[in-house]
Formats: C-alpha cells, structure tokens, sequence
C-alpha cells in the first residue's frame, strides 16, 4: 500500500515535470487555435513598422477589422524583421508555430520560397482575380519565385540624388540644370566640397552614402548583376566593375579615412548630413521628403535621377515590403484575406496615405498626388524603368558580399575586377549547390 | 591515491548478495534527489547535449534550419578553407585575443593591486570599477560609439586639447580594433573581483618575512604577490581565451552585423551567426563551431600543459 502510495508521488512528480516542460514548447495554447469563444479568427501579423508606418499599418487593421468581422488581427511588432534579419521568423517556421502573416522584405522572397518556407500562393490568387497587372511589373516578378507566386507586394520606393539648391546657387550651379553624366557629377562635387586638413566642413557627394549602393550604380552605369537564364550572377560585368572603379577613384581622390571619419560622425534624422548642410548631394529615396519635412521644412532642396555615364538612360532600382504568409501558418484563409486587403486598393490607399511610401498600385499613387508632388512625381515617374534586385536563393548573401566589395575597393584592398571576381564565384558556387 | 584499508576489508568480507542489496537501497536514497534534479537534467539533455552533438552530424551537411539538407561527407570544411572571409574572420579574432588577453590581465592585476590597499572609501572605488561590467554590452557598444565619435566625441575632443588630430576609431581599418580592444578592457571588473579574491588570500606572513629581510615594494611583488597570484591568473587566461573567441556582442551592435570597415570587425562568431541564420547555410556554420571548439579547446590545452611550470599553489 505505502509502496504504491510512493509510487503515485514520482508519477505526479514526473508528469509535472513533463506538462511544464511540454507546455513550454508548445504555443502559446488558446491564440494560437485562431478561433475565440465569440467565433472570431484571430490572425497573427509579425511586422517590424514604428512611427508613422506603425500608424498606418494600425489604420489598416481598423479599416480590415470593420470589413471583415469576424476577423481579428493581432499585430504583433518584431523588431529587426526583414533586410536581412530574419532569425525570429525563422526559428518559428522550423518549429512549426509561425505567425499567420509576415510583413517581408520583398527581395529576400526568392531565398525563403526555396527554402520552403512560404505558402504558395498562386491559386488563391488566381481564385480571388488577384492579377499581375494590377501591380507594377518588378513588384509582382520580385514577389514570385520559379513561377510561383509567394506574397503580395504593399510599399515600393526608388532612388534619386537630392541636392540642395542653396549650396548649388552659392558656388555657381544651375539648380535648373543638374549634373546628368558622371563627369558634371564629379565637377559639381569637387566644387562643392569644402575641406580643411583631414576634416570636411562640407562634402559634395558621396557615392556610396545613403542609398548609393553598388547595385544603383552597376544598373546607372549599364551593367548587370544577373542572368535568370542561366541562374548565375554577374558582378564581374565589365559595366559593374567599371561602376565600382569609379566609386575606388572617388574614394581615393577624397581619402576615404576622412570620408569615413566625416560619415561616421553623422546622425540620422534632424542630424543627418544633408539636412545639416554638411553634404550637399546625396542618393535616397522618397522617405527622404518626410524627414525633411519633419525635421528641416524649410530646405530648398531638389532631385535629379542618378548620373549615368553617358547621360541618358537613366534608371534606378526600388526595393519594398510585402505580405507573404509562412509555411505552417494555422489560419490560411483568413491570412489571405488579409494580405488581399492590404496589397489591394483599399488597404493600399490608406497605408499609402498616411506612410507616404508609394503604392505598388499606380492608379493609388495617382489618386494620392503624388504624380503632382514637384519632388515625389520624379520618383513616380521613374519607376515604370526601375529595376529590383535579382530574384534568387541567394539574395541576402549577394547583397552583402557587394556590400564588402565596395567597402573594400573605396578602401584600396584589391581591384574592383578582382573583388567582383570573387563576388561571382562566391556567389555562384552557392548557386549550383 | 591513498586507499583506505579498513574499509577495502570490510566490504570485502560482506557477501555479494548484500552488496547489491545496498545498491538497490543507495538507490532507494537517490531516487528522490535525481527526482528534483530531473528537470535541470532533462533542459540539459534537450537544450544542450542534443544540439551539440546533432552538430556534429549536421556539419557534415547542407542543413538550412527549414530543410534537413543532405550529407556532403567533409566538404563544407574543405569549402571553409577556401573561404577567404572565413580567414579574415580568423585574423581578426585572433589578432583580438593576442591583445586583449594580456592587457585584460596586465590591467585586472595593475587595478587589483591598487583597489587592495588599505586607504578609506576602497569599497567605493571597488564599486566604481566593476560598475561598467553590469552595462549590457548593447548600451556599452552604443556609449562607445558617442566616445569615439571622429567629429564630436569625447576621446578626440581630449586629444584635440593636446593637439593631436585623432583618427576615425571605428571608422578606421587599422583602428577599429584597437578601439574595440579599449572598448572591451572597460569591462574587466568581473576579473578584478577574482583577483581581489586572490589578493586576500595571500598570507600576511609572507610579508612580514619579507619586510624582515628588507625587501622593497618591488620585491615583494614581484617574488610573493604575482607567483602566488598565479592559480587566479591561470583561471582568468583560460577565461579570457575562451571568451576572446567567442567575441559577438559588441562588435555585431557597433557594425549593425556587416563588420565594417571593410571586414575588419567579422569575428568568427559573427561570420558563423550571418551563414547560419542570414545565408540558410547551418550545416556551414557547424562544421565553424566545431572548428573554433577545436582551437580554443587546443589553445586551453597548451595553457593547462605549461601551467605546471609557471602556476604556483599555496602549501605546494
């Protein structure tokens, strides 16, 4: 008897143990169902937005809520999601317990569609009429891998040089007439700079500040960095490497230590340079408008698109956000309608309004004003001849590497051919893994 | 070993029937203490010991986290050897730790000395010197980088005092270790206390010996505190070794993941964290664990090899 008594304290013991330990693994148990005593789904929604695309993304929650019911989206803010950072999204899809929709980096689409770890969402598409040509072509083809279709695009963006028009009238330039080739770039620069020892009071430009990433200028100075054809990148493409010579020039004419040490001291925000007048040309996107407005109102700025080496074909790349829903996802239905929303007219409208990121809907961006906008219409106007970054399982890792090429080559450590060499190889042999 | 006669002969004498009795009793008795250490045993099976060893297998493949990948025998430690930032990662670790290790003692046993003096107020400036090692390394990356700030910081706003024009710390190839050198030696309180701890437990007699035989300052600490310091000093090398190798946190905060410039910030650790989580490349980044496992293991080894020639314990 008083054996048995014992031996019923160790099982109650052991299965204590085990529930905790169960209970700590498993999901957070009652949420995580979806469905709630009153017979609403809940929908979980992982994003990374603060501030005013915090407060957009919110109203267009409300505005779905309203629609929809029986729906409840539980938004969930996930700090570093996206541009590369992905680590909590990650370890929730190979646990099986991911959230039912992802705010994602749309580049990044490519990689974790062949990893398997995005619902395919190609028939619900084409069940709902969700089309193609609803949306601009490189937002679509970036949201697609191998035919497939795996998130609906929400938000673009597209690159510019900003100048500001004082600093342009102060040392003789035409505000009217800004630099179209690189060599009227170079010019304006070296006018433009004030430097006194090793300390820069005042820089023109510099290349690879800001947005001025190698993919910009590969594409201004007509390279390219992929062929789809044959799944192979092409960073070692003449154009490219000329792209990049000319930012190891750049670099070496000015010193880069004392570019660096001018860079590094800057701020973000009321701080940066370009608002302090400390930098006078600069590349970025379109949320440049909003900071300024924030934060200098009264800047007498302009944008001309990026320099190209003969002057014309001008072109630029956008970036931007989608919703995707990840593999395991519980509520895939209701997910759908969500990203549905978001990614058409309505939510769009709304999310456009008040984030002031562009639509991927050109009738929205229309119907917002930003086609009248004098600074915002040249953003708009360029994007039918913008390009995206490759659709590719590597992405994430092409993106660095030409991130360190280009630190490299400004820095003097070997070639631009050499490193866009090792790039390619690196980056292929990946590749054909 | 010195072995105990009289209990060798009276278990030998006990007959085998009652030896196992007292097993199956002894048992009895830690039935109730492996019960309550079970679930400390069972976290350590699960979240250690099995992704440890499942390490093992899963540098031998092409594991992503999503797919299981498939088994590629030794070719992502051939692959490692051709991969020219893998060695730069390995440059910059090690030039870390060959001079961070020796300050970090050269400093901790310098502060110790002075904070076991016998003058008023010591638990204060005790306190003020291990404060800094209770910042997170998060906000200590983020303080530091207002201090080296090229422009406006405090470091070369104090050398612009005495004239000299500083360099752009983190901005600068061949400063942004030494930076972050400086950066981490702000944070040896933690070894300070050890080796107060080992301070206090030399014997006063010595001292006073010495003082007899009219030994000076010098003396005393050079032929009694630092030889007998030697078992704390030994501790704190392998302690610093270790965690030289392992250096993540403030490095990966102050370049926001990339290493910059130019990659003279991507420690091994940082370089296996981007390829397991960034780049789908788990299996790749195993098989780096186990090779770093392999070089600190090796480096501890060579410590506890010639430490029976400079570690001097008490009574021996």
């Amino acid at each position: 008897m008083k054996k048995k008594g014992k031996f019923g304290f160790l099982t109650f013991v052991l299965l204590m143990s085990f529930s905790l330990i169960i209970a700590g693994c498993s999901s957070n148990s009652s949420s995580s169902e979806g469905k709630e005593n009153d017979g609403k789904t809940t929908v979980t929604f992982w994003h990374s937005m603060t501030d005013v695309t915090g407060e957009a993304v919110d109203e267009v929650i409300k505005a779905f809520e309203e629609k929809h019911p029986d729906i409840k989206i539980n938004a969930v803010y996930t700090a570093n999601q996206g541009e590369g950072q992905n680590e909590k999204l990650l370890t929730a899809v190979s646990g099986g317990n991911p959230p039912d929709v992802a705010y994602f980096d749309r580049f990044e689409i490519g990689s974790w569609a062949a990893q398997g770890s995005l619902e395919d969402l190609t028939e619900l598409a084409e069940a709902s009429g969700v089309t193609k040509d609803m949306y601009y072509p490189f937002a679509w083809e970036e949201a697609s891998y191998d035919g497939k279709l795996y998130g609906l695009p929400t938000s673009t963006d597209s690159r510019l040089v900003y100048f500001n028009v004082d600093h342009f009238e102060e040392v003789g330039l035409d505000p009217n007439n800004p630099p179209k080739t690189i060599a009227e770039l170079e010019a304006a620069a070296e006018k433009l700079t004030i430097k006194e020892g090793s300390r820069f009071q005042r820089i023109g430009f510099i290349p690879w500040f800001g947005q001025g990433w190698l993919y910009g200028w590969g594409w201004a100075f007509g390279g390219e960095f992929f062929n789809p054809e044959t799944n192979t990148a092409t960073a070692n493409d003449p154009k490219v490497v000329e792209a990049l010579q000319w930012m190891a020039d750049y670099a070496q004419k000015y010193d880069v230590e004392d570019i660096a040490g001018f860079t590094d001291s800057q701020g973000t925000g009321a701080m940066d340079p370009f608002l302090t007048g400390q930098l006078s040309m600069k590349v970025s996107g379109p949320w440049e408008v909003s900071a300024i407005k924030k934060f200098k109102p009264d800047l007498n700025y302009g944008v001309f698109p990026m320099p190209t080496p003969t002057g014309e074909n001008h072109t630029t790349w956008s970036g931007g956000w989608s919703v995707v829903i990840p593999k395991g996802a519980k509520n895939k239905e209701a997910a759908w309608e969500f990203l549905k929303f978001f990614s058409g007219e309505e939510g769009q409208k709304i999310f456009s309004g008040i984030s002031r990121d562009f639509s991927v809907i050109d009738s929205v961006n229309e119907e917002l004003g930003y086609k009248e906008d004098p600074i915002l219409k040249e953003f708009v106007e360029i994007l039918p001849v913008s390009h995206h970054r490759p659709v590719m399982t590597q992405g994430s890792l092409y993106w660095n590497e030409l991130a360190s090429a280009v630190e490299n080559a400004t820095r003097g450590n070997g070639t631009p051919e050499e490193l866009l060499t090792k790039v390619t190889d690196k980056v292929n042999k990946e590749l054909n893994k | 070993m010195k072995s105990n006669p009289v209990n060798q002969t009276s278990t030998q004498n006990v007959p085998i029937s009652t030896r196992r009795k007292n097993i199956v009793a002894n048992l009895a008795e830690y039935k109730y203490g492996i019960l309550f250490a079970l679930p400390w045993i069972l976290g350590l099976i699960i979240f250690y010991a099995i992704p440890l060893f499942s390490s093992i297998y899963f540098s031998f493949t092409t594991y992503s986290i999503l797919q299981p990948g498939e088994f590629i025998g030794l070719q992502n430690y051939k692959d490692l050897f051709h991969d020219t930032l893998f060695w730069k990662s390995v440059y910059n670790t090690v030039y870390f730790a060959i001079f961070f290790v020796p300050l970090s003692i050269i400093f901790g046993v310098a502060l110790a000395m002075m904070l076991n003096m016998k003058v008023k107020g010591m638990a204060i400036y005790r306190t003020i010197f291990f404060l800094p090692t209770l910042v997170p390394h998060v906000a200590l990356a983020v303080l530091w980088m207002w201090l080296l700030n090229p422009g406006f910081g405090l470091v070369n706003g104090l050398l612009n005092m005495i004239g000299i024009e500083g360099p752009a710390w983190l901005g600068s190839e061949t400063w942004s270790k030494p930076s972050l050198i400086l950066m981490s030696l702000w944070g040896i309180g933690q070894a300070v206390v050890i080796y107060l701890a080992g301070l206090g437990d030399i014997p006063e007699d010595y001292y006073d010996a010495a003082d007899v035989d009219g030994a000076n300052w010098f003396q005393k600490t050079i032929h009694i505190t630092l030889p007998l310091l030697t078992p704390v000093i030994f501790f704190n090398l392998v302690m610093g070794i270790i965690g030289a190798f392992q250096q993540f946190t403030l490095p990966y905060t102050l370049t926001q993941g990339q290493g910059t410039p130019a990659n003279s910030l991507t420690f091994y650790v940082m370089y296996l964290y981007d390829n397991g989580f960034k780049f789908f490349k788990m299996g790749y980044a195993s098989a780096m664990a186990w090779i770093l496992f392999i070089i600190i293991m090796a480096l501890t080894a060579i410590v506890f090899i010639t430490s029976k020639r400079w570690v001097h314990y008490q009574g021996k």
